[in-house]
């Protein structure tokens, strides 16, 4: 077994993961079905947010491979020698 | 002593090889039935109009009829091209469920490869003794004049 910050690394992954599926999932199915003045709805952003926010996410995501990918070809370039 | 000792035998590794890697999605082909009309014959010449035979289809057309599918039956759900006038919640739930698969897969993924390091198989002892035999080598070429 792996130990230590491995272990509490890999389990708060799955917890984080677990937490935002159950958000994401409330906001999108349940939430329509209730009424407008529902206690719940106050802990949601509005519905518009709910395609937003993964669109600036995966938006983000791709940033980050392409400037690692950059950073990665751009670190490995040997210029070749001019004699 | 280490667990054990692996030779790879390279034709096995190459058939496994070809076998995952260098047959593309797109050449599987798998037998899909599907009714067409064939002219046959009869033994004694006469033809007869209707027999069932099979056709392959490949993985990747599998994949895709079976994604367009559903993604009419979202397109019809969500944007209302038949005219049913389903209930409005029922819409706004169908509307955003391509992005909320996307989401729910990428939440599966996070949680596995999470799940996969926290119970990741550390042999503790085996890597010292490997360290240790690692330094007895390195002792032992110095000893007999390489430069390590």
């Amino acid at each position: 077994m792996a130990t230590g910050v491995d272990q509490a690394v890999g389990m708060g992954l799955v917890l984080f993961s677990l937490a935002l599926f159950s958000y994401y999932s409330v906001w999108v199915v349940v939430l329509p079905f209730m009424d407008g003045d529902h206690m719940l709805q106050q802990y949601f952003l509005p519905r518009e947010y709910s395609v937003i926010l993964p669109g600036i996410a995966a938006v983000v995501l791709l940033l980050m491979i392409g400037a690692f990918t950059a950073a990665v070809v751009w670190m490995n370039h040997k210029p070749k020698k001019v004699d | 002593m280490l667990q054990g000792s692996y030779v790879i035998n390279p034709r096995r590794a190459e058939l496994a090889l070809r076998k995952a890697v260098w047959r593309p999605l797109k050449t599987i082909k798998s037998r899909v039935s599907l009714p067409q009309q064939v002219v046959g014959r009869r033994r004694g010449g006469t033809p007869h109009s209707l027999s069932l035979t099979t056709t392959t289809m490949t993985k990747l057309m599998q994949w895709l009829f079976g994604a367009s599918l559903l993604g009419g039956l979202w397109a019809l759900v969500s944007f209302d091209l038949l005219d049913l006038n389903l209930p409005h919640t029922y819409r706004e739930v169908a509307w955003p469920m391509p992005l909320y698969l996307l989401v729910s897969f990428g939440c599966f993924s996070l949680a596995t490869v999470g799940y996969r390091v926290a119970t990741f198989n550390d042999c503790d002892a085996a890597a010292e003794e490997l360290q240790e035999q690692i330094r007895e080598a390195r002792e032992d070429l110095r000893r007999r004049g390489l430069k390590v």
